[in-house]
């Protein structure tokens, strides 16, 4: 029992609190006042948008590590890379709009593909090389494959807690571009719900966030 | 850090007059961007609004500099760790807008606050490693252990927080002005009347690609230089 009871204490520590905000988000979606002033249906999921998010997601999660194994921890110091990421992601959602020949027809998906990776790779890329563990002097002076063992090493363990913990902001990204760019989409989708006063619809998206924080922090075994 | 703070004089300067025979005119000596729909002249409203934006974004950093070095001070003992991350998990602007559905919308004071409060949980991590030098330090243990009353501590110590704490003001300031400028241009910012970046970005983003304005471009590429001035700032390599 003592083992149980040591490990209930440990988790209630770690989790709890945290827990106890979310808790509060979650009475701030369910009580969320005031009323539609014509009864209407809560939106419907936008199931279409579901398959091109993933995608975005799919090569944001696989060009951002790509490119960290490429160019290591040496990436977090490049002036460059700040000068891409410095721009928000409404800065580059802008910029495609105005940019966007009028022949090509109001931008879509692509366009909203393109400023979402725009707006986060690099900052995911200044993410992960800045959590990479220093080269100098080993794994450096063991020549660069043992470097690159390293680095692929280090990123497959840092990898699902990034996924996990940073889900969020690219869902708030995805809502900014998709209002400027006039995607709908999975961003939009709580800005409807808030709208249509759907509270469950919020509550839902409120213990998905949460889940997202659960896995983060489960797999950050380190106390920060 | 000085230069930033120079900004919160321009949260006090007045609105421009209207002049509603002269809207719509075409850049000329006498006004080089033109004016607006309501006969303002759009350089003189887009130099306001960004300083204006610049000195709100001052003045949230302030607060949530503040306010983190207390949540870092506090997170000594880690109680508040768990708090803290599930803060730093929820996007601010998802928790924004079912506050501003609640309450229909916030002014600008309430506005910095929000942002002010919501970026403290980010900055906390920063400052505590900032901060840990001297809590380690053999001078702190020697304070604690002669038991020096809290006002003498804070007096030795506090400065130095605060050294480390400005350290981090560019950041909080970036993350303030984009902020104030992501939520104005979603229609959730301060109320109409009190011009910034993220208004005129607004104002000028649905007309951008049909009828380009020389306003909506210059406000564009002054958003593009203060994230270019302060990523320089940062001292990358």
């Amino acid at each position: 029992m003592a083992p149980l009871a040591r490990f209930a204490a440990v988790a209630g520590a770690r989790f709890g609190p945290g827990l106890a905000i979310w808790g509060l988000g979650l009475l701030l979606a369910l009580s969320l006042p005031g009323t539609v002033w014509k009864a209407a249906q809560p939106p419907p999921f936008p199931w279409a948008a579901l398959p091109p998010t993933l995608a975005a997601v799919a090569l944001l999660g696989l060009a951002a590590p790509a490119l960290v194994w490429l160019g290591g921890p040496g990436l977090a110091r490049r002036r460059s890379l700040a000068l891409l990421e410095a721009p928000p992601d409404l800065l580059w959602a802008a910029y495609l709009l105005a940019l966007w020949p009028a022949v090509w027809g109001p931008p879509t998906l692509p366009a909203w593909l393109l400023a979402f990776l725009l707006a986060a790779l690099p900052g995911e890329v200044h993410w992960l090389s800045q959590a990479l563990p220093g080269e100098d002097p080993f794994p450096l002076a063991w020549g660069p494959r043992a470097q690159r063992r390293v680095r692929w090493l280090a990123l497959r363990r840092l990898w699902p807690r990034w996924l996990a913990a940073r889900l969020p902001l690219w869902l708030t990204a995805t809502l900014v571009l998709e209002r400027i760019l006039g995607v709908p989409g999975l961003g939009s989708d709580w800005l409807a719900r808030v709208s249509r006063r759907d509270r469950v619809g919020l509550a839902v998206w409120v213990m998905a966030l949460a889940l997202l924080w659960f896995i983060s922090r489960a797999w950050d075994r380190e106390h920060a | 850090m000085s230069w930033r703070l120079v900004f919160l004089a321009a949260l006090l300067l007045p609105e421009l007059g209207l002049a509603p025979f002269q809207g719509g005119l075409a850049p000329t000596w006498s006004h080089p961007l033109g004016t607006d729909d309501l006969g303002r002249d759009a350089l003189l409203r887009l130099l306001l609004a960004a300083a204006r934006s610049l000195g709100f974004a001052s003045a949230c950093a302030l607060l949530s500099l503040g306010l983190g070095l207390g949540l870092g001070l506090a997170w000594w003992g880690r109680r508040l760790e768990s708090a803290l991350s599930a803060l730093r998990g929820l996007p601010p602007l998802l928790f924004l807008l079912p506050l501003a559905a609640t309450t229909g919308g916030f002014t600008l004071p309430v506005t910095g606050l929000l942002l002010g409060g919501l970026a403290a949980p980010h900055l906390a991590p920063a400052l505590r490693v900032r901060l840990d030098t001297f809590r380690q330090s053999p001078a702190w243990a020697a304070e604690r252990c002669l038991g020096a009353p809290w006002p003498s501590r804070l007096r030795r110590w506090g400065p130095y927080a605060w050294t480390q704490a400005a350290a981090l003001f560019p950041s909080a300031w970036l993350s303030a002005l984009w902020g104030e400028a992501t939520l104005s241009a979603l229609g959730l910012g301060p109320p109409p009347g009190r011009d910034s970046l993220g208004r005129l970005l607004a104002e000028e983003l649905p007309r951008l690609g049909s009828d380009p304005s020389p306003l909506g471009w210059a406000a564009l590429a002054m958003v593009l230089l203060l994230a270019w001035i302060s990523a320089m700032g940062k001292g990358e390599a």
